[in-house]
């Protein structure tokens, strides 16, 4: 049996649907026979008549809808059709989810699903990355899955945590990505995975920027560089142990994300690598992010625009010369 | 018609860059060959840059009271393909493709410091390159170090010598800290043992004299007229003590002499305090003789015992120790006529003294005989006002 990321968040959503009454999926065409723009959650509505629901094409409203759900007891799970569109909506995540435990002691327990990143010719509404940008508000976590069974089992985290989780899975992961089974249990929310050992150089990562940063591992230890690969897995909170521990083993750090330069988690991390780990640098820790503009719809254009395991190879090559 | 660059030509021995302050030129000027078109300064001097062939100039790619290094193209003659042949086996590589830059830069950005821009793109190519920025020869090998490095030293209390000797794999040779490891696994084998705290403190002390130029120059004396003097005392001083009080006099008529240069003024002491070395039994030891222009042979005599005393029983406090202005250091004692000794770090003189010897009078070839006439051979040692220091000391003596 073989699984894609895509189908691991169907069956995470089938499986929360199935052990827990209170959840139910809210999103624009989600439910009938459509299944959801990409399809994730495709059958469920035939399972689920009542619970998974279509809604008017108002971000706004469907995120508050939903807040107002959980706050009665529900676990609602809002599907946003491209991560980009949930910028309408963003009052209801950041002020209101966001800060409602804070001011009133009742927890927010929605997650909301952003199908995020880049693919070809998906262009500047349909390809952004904002987990950098939910981070920055406190009150919310945010996942970045970069495996099928991460997708899995941090959904199913993702729906227990009381507080309000904006779950980034990566739309070139959907089809690309595949496993053999999927797990009971991942690691807790919050740890960072080492997803392959080294001891040359640290690359730090998240979402699909992991499994690119892999390939340039991969490629680079044909010249006998030997790169540790840490996956974030969930950028807010941030694992910082785990990075400064890789650090400490390498002396030397670059962050790959696919999100804009300006500021974001590559900023976040290397700022808590130099500030708490400036005697383990052994060179000034170094980023790739996309271009600071808007993605570009040409294919060509594209993959110049994002980083790629190419480009990722031509930068640790520089930083390993350091 | 072909161009032909006009190169920062090599203007003296360890000058590195140099200062454009004239421009004779204009584009479409016809120039011969080498004609002076740009005078450049140095820290030595304004020398003139010319050209390489004779044609027409047909642009001048620097600017007034920009530096340059010495190989940057400062511009282009429109030359003979004659002389473009000559011309084009030394002609700079062309620059190396530039990696895509990792932000589009805002056009505000492209405004900033537009001179520095200027100036790392012309050393581009220049040779080693760390970070993306080259690296001045003087801080090729173990000068940089990163924090990783730098931490680990602290924590083995290594100090920027210890890693002299390790080549350094990285960017314009840097040490890196697998360099350091693998430096510190190969010494694990070696016998080592623990340094005394005297030991290490005079290791250190010369590792920090040694980050100044220093030099030694040396002159004999005749020690004829002290050695009668020393048969008219009681107690008889030792003639080291004649060096010191001649070096203290020498001193207070040329203060300048052992003033100190720090950053661009020169430092010069109060009071003439003239150390002097003493043996202990694991290093030297230098206690201060403060005033000694203004003590009396027998003073010092009297004092040098009570130091000689406190030195043999390790009573000689870091007080003791501080600021002196110049040191005498007696290695004749032991039998060598000269030698190189360096100056204390917070210091800039020492007077050495090699061991005395006798000369026949008045015969032409210079025959060692025991028991005659004696001499000291003298050693200086100043990192600073050597000649200066060198007239005094022979007027003193």
């Amino acid at each position: 049996m073989s699984i894609t990321y895509l189908e691991a968040i169907r069956e995470a959503q089938a499986k929360l649907l199935r052990d827990d009454d209170r959840v139910f999926i809210y999103g624009q065409d989600v439910g009938g026979a459509f299944g959801g723009a990409f399809k994730a959650t495709k059958g469920l509505a035939k399972e689920f008549p009542e619970r998974v629901l279509n809604t008017p094409i108002s971000e706004d409203a469907i995120v508050g809808t939903a807040i107002g759900a959980a706050m009665q007891g529900m676990r609602p799970i809002v599907e946003m059709q491209f991560a980009d569109f949930s910028s309408i909506a963003l009052n209801q995540i950041l002020n209101n989810a966001g800060t409602h435990y804070w001011r009133t002691g009742v927890p927010v327990p929605i997650t909301v699903r952003l199908p995020s990143g880049g693919t070809k010719g998906s262009g500047p509404f349909h390809s952004q990355s904002m987990e950098s940008l939910y981070a920055h508000y406190p009150g919310l976590i945010v996942m970045t899955p970069a495996t099928v069974e991460d997708a899995y089992t941090m959904l199913i985290e993702a729906v227990a945590i009381d507080d309000p989780v904006v779950y980034c899975e990566h739309k070139y992961l959907y089809y690309h990505l595949k496993a053999d089974k999927l797990p009971d249990k991942g690691l807790p929310t919050g740890r960072a995975r080492i997803a392959r050992e080294g001891r040359d150089l640290t690359i730090v990562s998240y979402s699909a920027m992991t499994q690119e940063s892999l390939a340039a591992a991969e490629e680079l230890a044909r010249e006998g560089l030997e790169v540790e690969v840490v996956d974030l897995r969930t950028v807010k909170p941030l694992d910082t142990d785990t990075v400064l521990a890789s650090v400490a083993r390498t002396g030397r750090l670059l962050c790959v994300g696919e999100s804009f330069p300006w500021g974001g988690t590559n900023a976040e991390v290397i700022a808590r690598v130099t500030s708490q780990g400036f005697h383990l640098l052994d060179a000034a820790p170094r980023r790739l992010n996309a271009k600071d503009t808007p993605i570009p719809y040409h294919p060509n254009l594209w993959s110049a625009h994002r980083p790629n395991a190419k480009n990722i190879v031509a930068k640790a090559r520089a930083l390993l010369r350091e | 018609m072909p161009q032909v660059p006009i190169i920062m030509p090599q203007l003296g021995e360890s000058i590195a860059e140099a200062t454009i302050v004239d421009i004779k030129v204009k584009p479409g000027d016809e120039v011969v060959d080498d004609q002076e078109i740009i005078d450049v300064e140095t820290n030595k001097a304004v020398m003139g840059v010319t050209t390489p062939c004779k044609g027409k100039i047909d642009k001048i790619t620097v600017q007034l009271k920009e530096t340059y290094p010495v190989g940057a193209v400062l511009g282009y003659i429109e030359a003979s393909e004659q002389d473009a042949a000559r011309f084009a086996k030394h002609a700079p590589a062309p620059p190396p493709q530039k990696e895509v830059a990792e932000e589009i830069p805002a056009r505000a950005d492209q405004e900033v410091a537009p001179a520095r821009e200027r100036k790392i793109a012309a050393r581009d190519g220049d040779g080693e390159r760390a970070g993306g920025l080259p690296v001045p020869a003087i801080t090729k090998g173990a000068t940089f170090m990163s924090p990783r490095v730098r931490a680990r030293m602290a924590e083995l209390q290594l100090t920027t010598a210890d890693l002299a000797g390790i080549m350094g794999t990285g960017a314009g040779n840097r040490v890196t800290i697998k360099d350091l490891e693998s430096f510190l696994h190969k010494i694990e084998n070696q016998t080592a043992h623990e340094a005394s705290k005297i030991r290490a403190g005079v290791a250190d002390a010369m590792r920090r004299s040694w980050t100044r130029p220093l030099s030694t120059i040396g002159s004999s004396v005749n020690l004829d007229p002290a050695l009668q003097d020393r048969q008219s005392r009681d107690p008889k001083p030792g003639l080291g003590l004649y060096a010191l009080r001649a070096l203290a006099l020498a001193l207070a008529e040329n203060p300048a002499a052992a003033a100190k240069f720090i950053g661009n003024r020169v430092v010069q002491s109060n009071s003439i305090d003239i150390g002097i070395a003493v043996e202990a039994e694991d290093g030297i030891m230098v206690p201060v003789i403060r005033g000694a222009d203004k003590t009396s042979l027998a003073d010092l005599t009297t004092k040098y015992k009570e130091l000689i005393e406190l030195a043999r029983q390790r009573r000689i406090s870091p007080d003791m120790q501080a600021g002196g202005i110049a040191t005498v250091s007696n290695f004749g004692i032991f039998g060598m006529e000269w030698g190189t000794p360096i100056p204390l770090p917070d210091q800039t003189l020492l007077l050495g003294l090699g061991v005395g010897k006798r000369f026949r009078r008045g015969t032409k070839r210079k025959r060692i005989r025991p028991q005659n006439r004696s001499a000291n051979h003298l050693k200086l040692r100043s990192s600073q006002h050597r000649r200066r220091r060198r007239q005094s000391f022979t007027q003193s003596a």
